[in-house]
């Protein structure tokens, strides 16, 4: 099948800096350009030029979706813009085939002075619909943004919460060839963003090629099979979901503490139930896992400083950046050790991945007393593995239940 | 063919012609939009229409009657009124599309549909003022007893030759405006110094000389004439200056929009 969206080695330049906005400014530039007499070349960089996104390839078919993450800056918004043609790549190609639905700044064309119900119809148009096709949808919107009883009030009463619905509800609505969404579901209660997700992987069903730039990891695992990573300096990472959001999210927080270098951090998953990670089938973790799985981090590193008691902490947080866990092995009774400059320190510490869906990073503390109060070397983001879950069970931690349910007609409980 | 230069014209203005019957729907929206905002922030809604032409009315009638007084061979304040009425559709036109771009920057850099949008919406909202305020000329014609003469089947024509310059200006001050706003500002002199050079109130031919010669070339001189020779006088406009006017509109047209056009990818990185 032919790919809904083409991005073929696209390059595309930004200037640094303010650019002339008045007359003023325009008369020294157009002297300039006069004492140069020529064009300047679009693969040359002029000062205070510089490239956004350098040699970025990807398509996306019918059905599929394409993740984008990466650091802020790192050009993720401009690849979406360049997909609207609201840009225009400096070298390259970028087809999109269809209709396009772009779930970007869901509010955009609202006014404030407009109520609700005038808003959907003006929003619906600058989205591409036609008058009939808002009118035919216009109940569903409503009840989908679930603010049937604001809908006739202006849009400046609204939270930004409920712009956020209102928005969203209308581009749910359209019915594109290719979705295009930049972070736009971290707005609106729980309850609406399980509805956003389900109505995404609807569209996903459908056949709709998804291109989705998120910071929520969790997400774009969620939705999408494959992944872009865009660093700034990096070249682009094109590649299966969960080794790219792997990649991202270690390379991400890693930061370099003068006082230690990291020769090997590596996660390993246990062989069997009993196998605690460390054992002979112990296997680095390359897939996602399953919760309650047995998990060791080993780490490798060398002190450049003096770490006179030195302990070993554990951090693991979830991608969105809630903290799971942080431990310490002094807390738990395990004696520091003397770590002198120039020596190697092979610790590993074991656990086990109570945690539900999600991508979790994995970092490490090293302690140290020697100023007397404890100071940290703090490793975050060493590795990371991705928790994939079939059971139904929604949010974070794994808390094994035990359910009871007794139906009592008169018991002494109730009386 | 394709690749000639003509060639490359001709699909573009096919292109542009067909984006808008594409986003027609979104075009008469926007025109929506700017009108009920306009009817819910003011107090006097479209009476602002009709207020401003009528008021210069009044103030011209009693410089051109009292002080001094001209002969136009219309009761003066039908000729002013019918002067100033296309008047204020045209400088109101050319206002609105200049920031047309820059007010609504949300939306230029972040969404994607054809541009010209704005500088047409701007030009159709001041259209239904044109209208609305053109009620007030059928009470003047009927108050100074002015017969309909079978001249005004050439209104629509008149209409267009105006909405095509108006068009034209509107792409490429909304553009100029968007990369240098002092263009707003420059232009709001222009325009107060262009309507004493056009016939809005006086008939500017009788300008003469040197001076005369360079006010001739103004073709919103015999835009204004026309509806005053249809409506008023019951006569076809006089068909050279008219012709010439024509020609310029569509030229400015054209021009206008295949500039605007070509630079609409740099609007959203010029913002």
């Amino acid at each position: 099948m032919r790919p809904a969206i083409v991005f073929d080695r696209v390059w595309k330049k930004f200037r640094r800096g303010e650019r002339h906005d008045s007359l003023r400014d325009l008369i020294p530039s157009i002297a300039r350009r006069w004492i140069r007499r020529r064009k300047p070349a679009p693969e040359r960089l002029e000062d205070q030029e510089f490239w956004a996104l350098s040699n970025v390839s990807f398509d996306v078919g019918p059905g599929q979706a394409l993740g984008i993450v990466g650091p802020n800056g790192a050009g993720k918004s401009t690849v979406l813009k360049l997909l609207t043609r609201i840009l225009k790549p400096t070298r390259g190609r970028c087809e999109v085939r269809g209709r396009v639905g772009a779930l970007i700044e869901l509010a955009a064309g609202f006014h404030p002075d407009l109520t609700g119900r005038e808003n959907i119809f003006l929003q619906g148009a600058i989205m591409g619909m036609r008058r009939a096709e808002i009118a035919r949808k216009f109940s569903e919107i409503v009840e989908f943004s679930g603010l049937a009883d604001f809908i006739d009030t202006q849009v400046k009463r609204y939270s930004s919460g409920m712009n956020a619905r209102l928005g969203f509800s209308i581009a749910a609505h359209l019915d594109p060839d290719v979705l295009l969404i930049d972070e736009v579901l971290a707005v609106g209660d729980l309850g609406f963003q399980q509805r956003c997700h389900e109505r995404l992987a609807g569209f996903r069903r459908a056949g709709i090629a998804i291109a989705f730039v998120s910071h929520n990891l969790q997400a774009v695992a969620q939705l999408c099979d494959r992944a872009l990573l865009l660093t700034p300096g990096a070249g682009p990472r094109l590649g299966e979901v969960h080794d790219v959001l792997s990649a991202y999210a270690s390379g991400a927080t890693a930061t370099g503490d003068p006082r230690v270098r990291v020769h090997d951090a590596r996660l390993f998953a246990g062989g069997g139930e009993d196998d605690d990670g460390r054992g002979p089938g112990a296997r680095p973790i390359v897939r996602p896992v399953k919760p309650g799985t047995p998990v060791t981090l080993r780490l490798d590193v060398e002190a450049s400083a003096d770490l006179p008691r030195c302990g070993l902490g554990l951090l693991v947080s979830r991608s969105d950046g809630l903290l799971v866990f942080d431990g310490a092995s002094t807390v738990d009774g395990v004696r520091p050790v003397e770590l002198r400059r120039g020596e190697r320190l092979r610790c590993s510490v074991s656990f086990r991945a109570n945690v539900l869906r999600g991508t979790y990073l994995v970092g490490a503390l090293l302690f140290d007393s020697f100023h007397g109060g404890w100071d940290a070397v703090r490793l975050p983001g060493l590795a990371s593995f991705v928790v994939s879950e079939t059971t139904r069970r929604g949010g974070c931690v794994e808390l094994q239940p035990t359910y009871d349910l007794q139906v009592g007609a008169e018991d002494g409980a109730r009386a | 063919m394709r690749d000639t230069p003509f060639g490359r014209l001709v699909l573009s203005a096919r292109e542009m012609v067909r984006e808008q019957v594409e986003f027609r729907e979104l075009l008469l929206q926007m025109t929506r939009r700017d009108l009920l905002l306009r009817y819910k922030q003011t107090v006097m809604g479209f009476g602002w229409a009709i207020f401003m032409p009528v008021l210069n009315m009044v103030v011209f009638s009693v410089i051109f009657t009292r002080v001094a007084p001209i002969d136009t061979g219309i009761p003066y304040p039908i000729y002013a009124y019918c002067g100033l009425l296309p008047w204020s559709f045209f400088a109101q036109s050319l206002k609105f599309s200049a920031v047309s771009l820059t007010s609504n920057s949300n939306l230029v850099a972040k969404v994607y549909f054809p541009r010209e949008i704005f500088p047409f919406s701007a030009i159709l909202v001041s259209f239904v003022d044109f209208a609305v305020a053109s009620s007030v000329l059928g009470l003047l014609m009927i108050y100074y007893q002015v017969p309909v003469a079978p001249t005004i089947v050439f209104l629509p024509v008149v209409i267009l030759v105006q909405v095509a310059f108006t068009a034209g200006l509107s792409l490429l001050l909304a553009m100029a405006n968007l990369f240098y706003r002092d263009v707003k500002y420059l232009f709001e002199i222009v325009l107060s110094v262009w309507m004493f050079a056009t016939s809005v109130v006086y008939p500017v031919d009788r300008v003469g000389g040197r001076l005369g010669a360079i006010l001739a070339l103004n073709p919103m001189s015999p835009i204004i004439d026309a509806y005053r020779a249809i409506l008023l006088r019951g006569e076809l406009p006089d068909p050279v200056p008219f012709a010439a006017a024509t020609a310029i509109a569509v030229s400015t047209l054209a021009f206008g929009w295949v500039a605007f056009h070509r630079a609409e990818f740099e609007f959203a990185e010029s913002l």
